[in-house]
């Protein structure tokens, strides 16, 4: 180990062994011996030896000390490799990867053959996704270790990672060969057996794949992948009689697997619906307890055989009584007639129980046992979700108090009647029927949670987490638990709670707690990365990597990123004012004694939030020490997490800068979720407020893209045509990108004619006619009369109350300019056709309606 | 920090109770797993065959590559662009500036790298 400040051999030997401390996670030993070196006068300032103390005590959770242990001894000895290696790997811990990587360089620079290092530096590597750099580090590291089992499988998979699948073949297929025969077969084989064949796959050489599979299968001990793989490649390959029996056979090993039965059809080669109907049937008499081959065929089968089918699966569902039978079902409402043969099959059902007790008068006749009494009960309920599919309330409704009539005590009920009430948009109402449901059955999580959400939706933040509190931890707020433990759903909700209450600053700060997750789930692949390879799970492994790439493709991010980004420009649109700005807000029109009184107000105020604000640095400090004790104390907390800024709601909802926040949150949406097109749209409004001309057309036409003819698509183009206009001068180069685009993208028309052409094109699809009528306000804000009379004149039976609902809030929001009767007129309408929705009823018969039960409930309390 | 210049060191109290500690970890389950990921591993070295030969095949290979992709690198270093072409990307597109140059290396000119770049 050569080193500018060499230690004796006894001190070396001390030395020697702090490392192996650190790495057998013996810190305090690591500790002690350090000390023998540094109480030694003369090597008090060893650099190595400070370095190494650093480390260990970063591992202990004393982060101060060791970033100046550590930095300490790197400046008493700049040539050593051990202390910029062990700078690096305490930058690692502090998440800087960049940092660590520039250290572990420099570390390298000293010497450059070090194993140890370059295996660190490959970890950080394939952690930020430098496939180059990640590869010609595993061959380093293949090269200087060619007897070691890591050294092949790092380096083929740096090759699998980067597309280049016969070189990792033949790296792996190499390493194969040199294993001695003699070696016993054990799991790890057999992994990295099918892992080549994974890559095989990739190929597409499927013949290979096969071919090798064939040959090694005895070797594998995951007999299902082999199978499951041997028949997915017979089917590739056109090999159906080999491929069925294999399918067969998996079937036999679970029947409850629908992919399974998808394949063996596939091998049959079949299309035919009753010849699948069939098939379906002679698997349901094998196997009479299973689910799969009874719902299956409902999918396939059309006309009478479906009658016959679904009635056979319904009156099971409903004489065992099947909660979740309806939604077992629900798929097949997508097809009209199918819909209406399940309504007449159940509407049959319910005379019949009603007055016989059979589900048919055939069944009368025919003298067979009556039906249990609660099939009647089940009928009904599955009758009110079937209404309330259909978003019929007063049927559903109809049937869902005769069902609890019925059994008052049946938890499902009263979910359904909430849920019936939540899409007839009485949202205060919907909760009601959760909480009560909730309420019988306080131990029953899933219900809790359910009633949480329901409070959501109607802007009860604190309700919904009181509610939660009954499962979370005891000694911190529900909230803060919620966060912990990465509860995504509650904290989206959330943020949509208080993006409707307009309290920007708590929105956004719960929509970047989601993202904190996903960044830290991020973080979390980190240990897999030594751990995968050493247990040779390396299909998994590489699962992982691929998952981890895509992450944010998910939808609780896309959820949360959206709300992020439309409060974020709406920050842009209409800024807050700063805290001092809202206080000195009224001052100017103030009589003298009333500008008295309300500064003596604010004097007070101020002194009151002074003391309060000094009360809460000393808690934070107290719960500060609290939190390093407790780390010190179990080492079970990562004393390695960095410390993130806090996210404060006043500061959020001031941001210096909105559309750069917004376009942080949009970037990953952009590579991630780019057959979305609302990905695109948000884009689109986003650079529309920086006036970048071809970001705006670089989101319509990705957009474009993926559905040329939808609505709000057409509003980005005549918004950009309209930006066209308004922007004076544009560079050269720029306009001849955008002169090339638009011929096509406009065709030749002005914004006038290419709306009229969307009006003319869809005059029966509301999206359409609503975003016309906004265009024509925003060409011309003369029409707003034709404007609005074109969205009030639309069939109101059609709408969808979100229909309705987007609509009513364009009036309102000033989408249309200032117009209040219109607004007004919209509402009445829109109440006649949704009578349940709480945002078309009077506000004033709401609060006369809480007045009266307020009264009612005083009337109580005299009495 | 290479392992073979570590010497074992002979178990001293402190060890024993560590390894006493590490029992009574077991029992917490997932903790104790979620603990052993991190762990120090000893590698496992290959019995000895043929492959040496193996090794400069695939060294020649990815001699090859690296050659490959520096001529590549050095032929786009030879294109020349503006810098005001790469400020006008930059301001445009709202990409950082090595980005923009690669682009336009590639493009070579700046109105197909933008035309690239909003596809």
């Amino acid at each position: 180990m050569p080193s500018s400040d060499p230690l004796p051999p006894k001190e070396s030997a001390i030395f020697r062994k702090i490392l192996k401390c650190y790495e057998m996670k013996q810190y305090k030993n690591g500790l002690k011996l350090a000390k023998q070196i540094l109480t030694n006068p003369k090597y008090t300032e060893h650099g190595e030896t400070l370095a190494m103390k650093g480390l260990t005590l970063n591992c202990l959770g004393r982060k101060d000390e060791a970033y100046d242990h550590v930095r300490r001894g790197l400046r008493n000895d700049l040539k050593s490799h051990v202390c910029w290696h062990v700078y690096g790997l305490l930058q690692r811990s502090d998440k800087k990867y960049d940092e660590a990587i520039k250290c572990y360089r420099n570390a390298l620079k000293c010497e450059k053959d070090n194993i140890q290092i370059l295996r660190d530096l490959s970890l950080l590597q394939i952690q930020m996704r430098d496939l180059e750099g990640y590869r010609e580090t595993r061959h380093q590291l293949f090269k200087l270790r060619p007897s070691q089992h890591a050294s092949w499988i790092g380096f083929a998979m740096s090759y699998h990672l980067l597309g280049d699948f016969e070189t990792a073949n033949s790296i792996l297929e190499t390493f194969r060969q040199s294993q001695s025969l003699n070696e016993t077969y054990d799991y790890k084989h057999s992994e990295l057996l099918l892992y080549q064949n994974q890559i095989l796959q990739e190929s597409g050489n499927i013949d290979k794949a096969l071919k090798h599979l064939e040959d090694f299968s005895a070797q594998i001990v995951d007999k299902l992948a082999v199978k499951e793989t041997m028949g997915e490649l017979c089917l590739k390959l056109g090999k159906f009689s080999t491929a069925l029996p294999i399918w067969e056979g998996l079937i036999k090993r679970n029947p409850e697997n629908t992919l399974y039965y998808q394949k063996f059809i596939e091998a049959k080669q079949t299309k035919d619906s009753d010849e699948i109907v069939n098939i379906y049937k002679k698997f349901q008499s094998e196997y009479p307890y299973s689910i799969c081959p009874k719902r299956l065929p409902l999918n396939v089968a059309n006309g009478d055989r479906f009658s016959e089918i679904v009635d056979d699966y319904l009156r099971r569902g409903l004489r065992k009584g099947v909660p979740p039978l309806f939604v077992n079902v629900r798929s097949l409402y997508q097809h009209d007639d199918k819909v209406k043969v399940i309504s007449e099959l159940i509407h049959g059902y319910h005379n019949s129980l009603k007055s016989s007790g059979h589900f048919s008068n055939a069944d009368k006749e025919a003298a067979l046992p009556q039906e249990p009494a609660s099939a009647l009960l089940w009928t009904l309920y599955f009758m009110a979700q079937h209404y309330d599919h259909l978003r019929d309330t007063t049927k559903a409704l109809e049937y869902i108090n005769a069902a609890i009539e019925h059994t008052p005590t049946l938890i499902e009920l009263f979910v359904t009647k909430g849920r019936i009430y939540k899409h007839a948009g009485d949202l205060v109402e919907a909760f009601k029927w959760l909480d009560e449901a909730q309420s019988l059955d306080t131990a029953d999580r899933y219900i809790n949670s359910k009633c949480a959400k329901y409070m959501l939706r109607a802007n009860m933040v604190k309700e919904a987490e009181e509610i939660c509190a009954k499962f979370t931890r005891e000694d911190v707020s529900a909230m803060e638990n919620l966060n912990e433990m990465q509860c995504m759903w509650f904290q989206t909700e959330c943020a949509l709670a208080y993006q409707r209450l307009e309290r920007w600053g708590d929105a956004l700060k719960k929509c970047h707690e989601v993202d904190r997750h996903f960044s830290e789930i991020i973080e979390d692949q980190f240990d897999f990365h030594t751990y995968c390879m050493r247990k040779m799970t390396l299909r998994a492994y590489v699962g992982l990597l691929r998952l981890e790439d895509v992450l944010r493709q998910h939808p609780f991010y896309f959820k949360a990123a959206r709300c992020a980004i439309e409060v974020y420009v709406r920050l842009y649109d209409k800024p807050l004012k700063t805290e001092q700005q809202v206080e000195e807000f009224d001052t100017e029109n103030l009589p003298p004694s009333e500008l008295k009184k309300l500064r003596n107000k604010q004097r007070k105020a101020k002194k009151k939030a002074e003391l309060e604000t000094a009360q809460a640095v000393q808690a934070q400090v107290k719960k500060e020490q609290h939190n390093k004790s407790r780390q010190l104390q179990n080492q079970d907390g990562d004393p390695e997490a960095p410390q993130l800024d806090e996210l404060v709601p006043e500061k959020l909802a001031r941001p210096d800068d909105p559309l750069e926040k917004a376009i942080d949150f949009l970037r990953p949406l952009q590579v991630l979720a780019k057959e979305c097109i609302k990905t695109h749209l948000l884009a689109f409004e986003i650079y529309y407020r920086k006036n970048k001309l071809l970001l705006m057309l670089q989101s319509i036409k990705r957009a474009k893209s993926l559905d040329p003819i939808d609505p709000n698509l057409h509003t980005c183009i005549v918004k950009f045509y309209k930006a066209l206009k308004v922007n004076g001068e544009i560079n050269e180069h720029v306009r001849t990108v955008i002169d090339k685009e638009t011929k096509l993208l406009f065709d030749g028309r002005d914004a006038d004619a290419m709306n009229q052409d969307v009006l003319k094109k869809f005059p029966n699809s509301f999206h359409h006619v609503l975003q016309v009528a906004r265009c024509m306000y925003e060409l011309d804000a003369t029409k707003r009369n034709t404007a609005v009379q074109l969205v009030m004149s639309f069939d109101f039976k059609r709408l969808t109350l979100e229909d309705a609902t987007l609509a009513y809030n364009y009036f309102t929001t000033g989408v249309f300019g200032v117009c209040e009767s219109s607004a007004n007129e919209y509402k009445v309408k829109c109440q006649q056709r949704f009578p349940h929705a709480l945002l078309f009823k009077d506000q004033q018969s709401c609060e006369n309606h809480m007045e009266n039960v307020k009264v009612e409930w005083d009337n109580d309390d005299q009495q | 920090m290479e392992e073979e210049n570590i010497e074992g060191i002979n178990g001293n109290d402190d060890e024993v109770q560590d390894k006493k500690s590490k029992k009574a970890a077991k029992h917490d389950g997932g903790v104790a797993d979620l603990e052993r990921v991190t762990d120090y591993a000893e590698e496992k070295e290959i019995s000895s065959a043929d492959i040496t030969n193996a090794i400069n095949i695939f060294g020649d290979k990815r001699n090859k590559e690296a050659a490959e992709k520096l001529a590549k690198e050095r032929e786009l270093q030879k294109i020349h662009v503006k810098k005001e072409d790469i400020e006008l990307i930059v301001n445009e597109i709202l990409i950082s500036r090595q980005q923009a140059e690669k682009v336009l290396r590639e493009h070579r000119d700046v109105v197909s790298a933008l035309e690239a770049l909003i596809n």
